[in-house]
């Protein structure tokens, strides 16, 4: 049987989704024999071929988060949220609490150990979105791993619920928002 | 209560008439999602969780206010229902900040776990990020309005359990948030820190500092126990994690009794002072060196045997009853004294002495009603009695009857009004002349007819001139207005309860009690066999104490020449330190360091009210409670019961435990 290609993605996040993923510890071996990791953070393959399912950890913060969404969205037959911030926004969301001003403001001017700061610009570098969003706010998600992060058994679970051709739904007991 | 039948989800269900649908669904097994719901607080529909279909009625309708009635057909988990639960739980994620991974409540939100039970694994709202305040500047209490869900479970709490009604909804519609007075800080408006909100709130918005982070409930051990500070007796049910204090709550929100006070609530969880950790004996320098058990207990034993007689034992009266009767039996057949006392033993005996000069048929303290009756008060004549600080429940209870039942309150104090914000009229009395004024308000019921004439006490009536108004009236220096208005108040009244305190007891005058008695005899302010008459006894186990017998005399000081006090977790007090500075062997039994451990020359160490064995207390009405240990006492701590047992085998003799 042909293996399921599978292609993932950090967005505005901390990569701890993708490490927890990693705390499958050695059901990874056998996942290994059933699935193909094309582009990843793992990998370090960074371009978009067409995959089965396209994984997203992190909320969409900057025109690049978008961009990266859009093309794996564009590349993938099922598209999962892992995480709190892919999710719902989570810690990511934090700076909707202020204006995109006050955040890089205080970030490269105001913070206690800088000089001469400044907030630098340059077509070079992703822009900030006024506002962070969940994943479901910019394109369709078929599924969806909460959790901050999420439990190694949560995303085995939604994995192997993939693999047996289900859509994902965690269980309560499995469903964790920090 | 009739009994009615519905039909719950196909089933015949029996329910009482007056229940509400969720109360029906709750006494039968039916899981119905609840948030904005508390047992205890009245019930205001506030989340619609707990929406049902019933038959007839066009649109899904809150069980919570829903009355029951016979023949009733209700739907309560249909598909629809279901997924009108979870858009709710959506909404209201989606109104402010419900990130749980930076909240101290996670694990231990009622929210939280909604959203997992409806497998909200998103949201299909944008999210309205308002950038509301955090009022964490109170000594306890955090309000993070960010993580509000405008259940109003707290205002409820606030105003329904504990009566102080300081919170309540400010603003309004979308930009409704919860406000104490008119949006001042927590810390500075009328909030008495009763953290009763803490405890009904269902999310991360109301915090308690001293708890946050120290243990989620799933993770603590829940013992109850009764609170050991003043009278009132509250419940206390103490959650333990690892044998660390983690937070205190009150068992249950329902009934007169579940309200606690700052002090049970949080000051309980964090006491600064520093342990007596280990036995202290004064060397021959004259300074107190730390030393074992055995050596302590040896010189105390020394001591004790050369001090024939002139030895006294004084106790906190907030040890449990066994611990009181141990010590009785250790000073009487041990040490052959009977200068026993307690530490509020001067205030059992003007309340004793008052009792019987008023009635001498032999009632003791029984003579005096329950805290309860003042729920019931229409008028409560508070009589130097400072409630709010020295038992806030009791000022709780006030406060309930002012609002439940538009009580007056009369306060008589020479020195402040000590509830200024309620009372309908302050009386102050020139200090000393109490008396005259409870006189003369007896004088003005007889006079107004407002009560029996018969039943008026022979010098009232014979020797009329001492207590006419205008003579009360210089004498204490109240205006005759105020005093006919105060006798009007107390004496058309259907329900008057009088609570007196230390600020009449420091009087000295036991017929001041007496005095107070009789007025409320006069009135016939009486439940049954019991005057309405509430004296505020001082410490947890005042009660029990005096019942024992503990504080029958005062110890003649001029002829004592050592003293044993078992002072507890007890505060500092600089009265009892002058009464102790001048006498020659002090051996003090306490949990922290003080004034008075260091004037000793024997200090003992003791577990703090949380490590104590089990024991029984009866509250100032006479409650009786248990009281259950809550922590492993520290490493070879003994209990104060070991240590008596030890120090009478020293002393050759033996002390079995009743």
């Amino acid at each position: 049987m042909a293996k399921v290609k599978v292609a993932t993605a950090w967005l505005d996040c901390c990569s701890g989704c993708h490490m927890s993923f990693l705390d499958i510890d050695e059901a990874i071996i056998e996942l290994a024999k059933q699935v193909e990791f094309t582009r990843s953070p793992i990998t370090d393959i960074k371009e978009f071929t067409p995959v089965d399912v396209g994984i997203v950890e992190g909320a969409v913060s900057t025109t690049s988060d978008e961009e990266v969404l859009r093309k794996l969205r564009d590349n993938c037959k099922i598209l999962m949220a892992w995480g709190d911030c892919a999710c719902f926004g989570g810690i990511c969301a934090m700076r909707n609490l202020f204006t995109k001003e006050d955040v890089l403001r205080r970030y490269y001017i105001e913070t206690e150990s800088t000089r001469e700061g400044r907030i630098p610009s340059s077509e070079d570098i992703p822009s900030l979105f006024e506002q962070v969003r969940p994943l479901n706010q910019v394109v369709k998600v078929d599924c969806y791993v909460p959790g901050c992060p999420p439990d190694s058994k949560a995303i085995q679970y939604a994995l192997s619920e993939l693999l047996q051709g289900r859509i994902p739904v965690l269980p309560s007991e499995m469903m964790r928002f920090d | 209560m009739k009994e009615i039948t519905l039909t719950i989800n196909d089933r015949q269900v029996k329910g009482k008439e007056g229940d509400t649908v969720l109360e029906v669904c709750q006494a039968n097994g039916v899981d119905l999602p609840t948030l904005c719901h508390l047992e205890g607080l009245s019930d205001v529909g506030a989340c619609r969780m707990c929406v049902v279909e019933i038959e007839r009625e066009r649109r899904p309708v809150p069980a919570c206010t829903y009355p029951a009635r016979d023949g009733l057909v209700v739907k309560t988990h249909t598909e629809q229902l279901e997924k009108y639960r979870r858009l709710v739980l959506e909404l209201i994620f989606t109104e402010r900040n419900h990130f749980c991974m930076f909240c101290g409540q996670s694990g231990d939100c009622e929210l939280q776990e909604l959203a997992y039970r409806y497998q909200m694994d998103n949201v299909r709202y944008s999210y309205a990020f308002p950038s509301l305040p955090v009022d964490s500047l109170g000594d306890y209490l955090v309000v993070d309005h960010n993580r509000c869900i405008l259940c109003g479970r707290c205002v409820r709490a606030c105003s329904e359990v504990v009566g102080i009604h300081a919170i309540d909804f400010g603003k309004r519609g979308w930009r409704t948030v919860i406000s104490a007075d008119l949006e001042q800080p927590l810390g500075e408006s009328s909030c008495v820190s009763c953290g009763a909100c803490v405890q009904a709130c269902p999310t991360g918005a109301i915090l308690s500092k001293l708890s946050l982070y120290k243990g989620k409930t799933s993770e603590c051990q829940q013992v109850t126990t009764v609170c050991p500070l003043c009278g009132v007796g509250c419940e206390l049910k103490v959650l333990v994690k690892d044998n660390n204090l983690v937070r205190i709550e009150s068992p249950g929100l329902k009934g007169p009794r579940a309200a606690l006070c700052k002090e049970g609530r949080f000051g309980l969880l964090y006491d600064q002072r520093p342990r007596v950790t280990s036995p202290l004996i004064r060397d021959r320098q004259g300074k107190l060196e730390e030393c074992t058990i055995d050596e302590a207990i040896e010189t105390a034993a020394d001591k004790l045997r050369e001090l024939k007689d002139g030895f006294a034992g004084i106790i906190s009266s907030r040890y449990p009853k066994e611990t009181l009767s141990l010590f009785n039996r250790f000073m009487r057949h041990v040490m052959g004294s009977d200068w026993i006392d307690t530490l509020d033993g001067r205030n059992y005996r003007l309340i004793a002495k008052g009792i019987s000069q008023f009635n001498d048929k032999g009632r003791g303290l029984d003579v005096e009603c329950s805290i309860e009756e003042i729920l019931e008060a229409d008028c409560i004549l508070v009589a130097g009695a400072d409630v709010l600080k020295t038992h806030p429940v009791l000022g709780y209870l006030i406060r309930q009857a002012i609002s439940q039942r538009r009580a007056k309150v009369v306060v008589i104090d020479s020195v402040r009004d000590v509830l200024p914000l309620w009372s309908d009229l302050w009386l102050k009395p020139k200090a000393g002349s109490e008396g005259v004024l409870f006189n003369g308000l007896a004088k003005i019921l007889i006079d107004k007819g407002l009560v029996e004439r018969q039943k008026a006490p022979a010098e009232l009536l014979q020797s009329p001139s001492g207590y006419e108004a205008d003579e009360v009236s210089r004498a204490t220096g109240i205006h005759i207005g105020d005093l006919e208005l105060a006798a009007s108040m107390y004496g058309e009244a259907e329900h008057g309860v009088v609570i007196y305190g230390e600020g009449l007891l420091e009087r000295n005058d036991p017929s001041l009690v007496t005095c107070l008695l009789s007025l409320a005899d006069l009135k016939q302010h009486r439940s049954g066999d019991h005057l309405r008459v509430i004296s505020l006894k001082p410490h947890a186990n005042s009660h029990g104490a005096w019942e024992l017998g503990l504080a029958a005399e005062d110890i003649p000081q001029d002829k004592l020449k050592g003293l044993y006090l078992f002072l507890a977790d007890e505060q500092e007090d600089e009265g009892l330190w002058n009464w102790l500075k001048g006498i020659d062997f002090l051996m003090v039994q306490a949990s922290y360091h003080s004034a008075i451990t260091s004037l000793a020359d024997v200090v003992l160490p003791s577990p703090i009210w949380a490590e104590r064995e089990e024991g029984t207390y009866a509250s100032m009405d006479g409650r009786v409670s248990e009281s259950r240990r809550v922590l492993q006492p520290k490493d070879g701590l003994l209990q104060d019961r070991e240590m008596l047992i030890e120090l009478s085998k020293k002393l050759g003799r033996e002390l079995v435990p009743s």
